[in-house]
């Protein structure tokens, strides 16, 4: 077996800690090294997160972006130790949390009731899917003031107050009314919006927001986009962004992590990442976004990337990629590529990165 | 068909060659609001305000608009998942408000919904296996081996694997269950599909995977789309014609290169200035807040936040005029530069 004893003589290298030693000028809220989440099912192990690395500063925003089923929603799940113990487990790495007194937290070692004081109140997180997560017996004033109560220790009226001012924020009109409608009464953007509205209710020292504008058409997207980063500039709270727009990645982000088959393949600043790119599957993600019809008017045939996302019970040997990679070389099937430094604050998972032109 | 007879809105040479496929008069839907339960009587929200429109069989028609502005309580009603509070659908000659309860489920294979939702709308209790079977047997008769190998098909026409079929939604991520979704509407061979954001849950390179998908499919199938996205650009790229939805009335409806290339509305015109990538500099940021639909303004409902409006523009409702070929728009000026 060829490529097993080329895996030998060519152990995966961790390089040279390719996150930032943080705390240089803005202190880190958020950091996660090797984690591991897998799932053990009848069908086997899923290893839905292998190997994640990130990390996120005050006033920060980092932008995770990956084809569907790469990772994403299982690793800010894990941050928020939300995962069922029955089959999910976190095998390997850490999570750390510095809170609001400077102090770091190590975010697995917690009991089930200290987590929960941080869950909502030190690290909020906005999900992927706001009817399962709201509740559909309650009225959405209630949800949104509950936690309001629970955690500034306000009364009834003065948190439905603010209740009410969220509502407003989050660009929810006629608030009043609205306030005391139950989900199924909203429309899906007002959901979002519902749900964002709970996750800021606390203000949040750190939030995990998960694809939270997907269902938002672009002036009530902006209009969040400038409420979150607005929040960003006045509180200093940092967020981790998950999105499969990349245009939006511009709009709100500072650095980006691209994930691909359950790792990061590619991190750095969202300025130098989009324009040059240095993993082949962050070129391949550019070229898929639509845009408007070329000059001849033609119908633009979208270009999706060949093949689809390595079967997480069962990944290739080598690069995960290179089943559907342009540059795929021989090598590339039989070494496992580590993170490699290619810049400045910008590392890629690729062999090849010196050699292609993307 | 006497309610078809009184058409409010002209048909072109083409529709008249391809009778359309579903038809929809005078549509309303007015939700009552209760409110807290101390709270006084509220006026219904008015989500869905006499909508008239014609979908030719094979076409692929978008709807957009703002977040409210009524495009999926269109989509339930044009599928008569809800009933309207007046006005009335037409699908393949059959007015749907006429057929009783049994004959609506037989008809249902004709006509699916992708939901927005793809959370909520597969059973967690059911294998995705099993959810495919369901109206496999239903409304194909297929069992055994037969519905399996249906099944596996149905799953790799959506870029998933037949390995896929003994597991729970919850183990998938949220991009691999809309298609799971998409798989589940197809299921019946429909020839009319209401696609309520299909593809705003997923990941760039799915979502021109499932596109693609969906246009080969719709080319292949001639099936007839109903695409409901705020994704403007999505919706450029897989549509013929384009409506504009704005506090559950019609705005403006035109084939898609002409409704992009030169709207004649301000609220599409604004629509299409607010995308992310439009230059900044150019970008008219809509002011205001959508007014409450249970108390629309007078008039044009779009004038409170209408750069263009004037003393008129309370006083009628702008009726859809024609301003070219297949393209109406409900604006009282004609002098406006967009
Ligand atoms: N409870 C679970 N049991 C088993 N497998 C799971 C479970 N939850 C997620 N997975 C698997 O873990 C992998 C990662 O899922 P995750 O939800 O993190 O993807 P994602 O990157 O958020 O995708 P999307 O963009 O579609 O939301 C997928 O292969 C998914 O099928
Ligand atoms: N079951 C219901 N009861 C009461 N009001 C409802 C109900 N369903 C929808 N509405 C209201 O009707 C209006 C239109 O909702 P709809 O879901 O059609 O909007 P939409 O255009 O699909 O918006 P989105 O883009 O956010 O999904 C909204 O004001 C909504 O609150
Ligand atoms: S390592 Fe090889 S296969 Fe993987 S991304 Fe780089 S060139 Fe492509
Ligand atoms: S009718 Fe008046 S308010 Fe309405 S869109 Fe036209 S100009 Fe604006
Ligand atoms: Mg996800
Ligand atoms: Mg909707």
């Amino acid at each position: 077996m060829a490529s097993k004893s080329m895996r030998m003589h060519w152990p995966v290298m961790l390089s040279p800690d390719p996150i930032k030693p943080l705390g240089q000028l803005q202190r880190p809220v958020l950091m996660v090294r090797d984690l591991k989440t897998h799932f053990f099912t009848e069908a086997g192990v899923v290893k839905a997160v292998n190997g994640v690395s990130l990390s996120v500063s005050e006033g920060e925003t980092l932008a995770v972006v990956g084809e569907s089923g790469s990772g994403k929603s299982v690793t800010g799940l894990t941050v928020m130790r939300l995962l069922s113990r029955t089959t999910a487990r976190v095998v390997g790495g850490s999570i750390e949390f510095c809170d609001r007194n400077g102090k770091v937290v190590d975010v697995l070692g917690l009991s089930e009731a200290a987590m929960q004081r941080v869950r909502g109140h030190d690290i909020a997180m906005i999900f992927q899917d706001p009817m399962s997560s709201l509740n559909p017996v309650f009225t959405i004033g209630d949800q949104i003031a509950e936690p309001i109560r629970i955690h500034k220790g306000l009364d009834r009226r003065q948190a439905r107050e603010q209740a009410l001012d969220l509502l407003r924020q989050v660009g929810i009109s006629d608030p009043e009314q609205r306030i005391d409608n139950y989900p199924h009464q909203l429309s899906g953007g007002m959901r979002q919006r519902v749900m964002i509205a709970v996750a800021l209710a606390c203000d949040p020292r750190l939030l995990i927001a998960d694809e939270p504008t997907t269902a938002l058409d672009v002036t009530i997207q902006a209009q969040i986009i400038a409420l979150l980063k607005r929040l960003q500039g006045e509180r200093r709270m940092a967020m981790i962004f998950v999105t499969h727009d990349l245009k939006l990645v511009d709009e709100i982000a500072d650095r980006v992590a691209v994930m691909y088959a359950s790792q990061v393949v590619e991190e750095g600043p969202v300025k130098t990442v989009l324009a040059r790119p240095r993993h082949p599957y962050t070129r391949a993600l550019l070229d898929c976004i639509p845009s408007r019809r070329d000059a001849s008017g033609g119908r633009r045939k979208l270009r999706p990337i060949p093949g689809t996302l390595p079967n997480p019970l069962s990944p290739p040997l080598g690069c995960r990629f290179h089943s559907r990679c342009a540059f795929a070389a021989e090598r590339c099937k039989a070494i496992e590529p580590a993170l490699e430094a290619v810049g400045e604050d910008h590392v890629t998972r690729c062999l090849r990165w010196k050699e292609i032109e993307l | 068909m006497s309610s078809l007879d009184q058409l409010t809105l002209p048909q072109v040479a083409e529709q008249e060659a391809r009778a359309p496929l579903v038809s929809a008069r005078g549509l309303s839907k007015y939700f009552e609001s209760r409110g807290g339960f101390l709270a006084q009587a509220k006026p219904p929200v008015k989500a869905v305000e006499s909508v008239d429109l014609d979908i030719g069989r094979g076409e692929v028609l978008g709807v957009v608009g703002e977040s409210g502005s009524g495009k999926s309580t269109l989509g339930r009603l044009i599928l008569r998942l809800i009933e309207p509070t007046r006005g009335e659908v037409v699908f393949d000659g059959h007015r749907l408000q006429s057929l009783n309860a049994g004959e609506m489920r037989r008809f249902r294979r004709h006509m699916q919904m992708i939901f927005q939702d793809p959370f909520a709308s597969l059973n967690a209790r059911m294998t995705i296996g099993d959810a495919l079977m369901e109206p496999l047997s239903l409304h194909r008769g297929l069992k055994g081996t037969a519905a399996r190998e249906a099944v596996v098909a149905l799953l790799e026409k959506v870029g998933l694997s037949g390995d896929h079929m003994k597991r729970y939604p919850r183990m998938f991520s949220g991009g691999q269950r809309q298609r799971i979704a998409i798989a589940r509407a197809l299921a019946s061979n429909p020839s009319f599909i209401v696609a309520d954001e299909p593809v705003s849950a997923l990941d760039v390179s799915i979502q021109a995977e499932v596109l693609n998908l969906l246009q080969t499919l719709q080319a292949e199938l001639d099936l007839t789309l109903m695409f409901i996205s705020h994704d403007l650009s999505v919706v450029e790229a897989v549509t013929d014609r384009v409506m504009v939805l704005y506090l559950g009335r019609v705005m403006e409806i035109a084939f898609t290169d002409a409704l992009y290339s030169k709207p004649r509305h301000p609220y599409t015109a604004a629509l299409l200035q607010a995308a992310p990538g439009v230059a900044k500099s150019k970008r008219y940021i809509l002011r205001g807040e959508i007014p409450s639909p249970s108390n629309p303004p007078s008039g044009c409902v779009f004038r409170t936040r209408c750069p263009f409006a004037i003393d008129d523009c309370a006083k009628v409702v702008p009726p859809l005029s024609k301003v070219g070929t297949e393209h109406y728009k409900a604006c009282i000026r004609d002098d406006l530069d967009l």
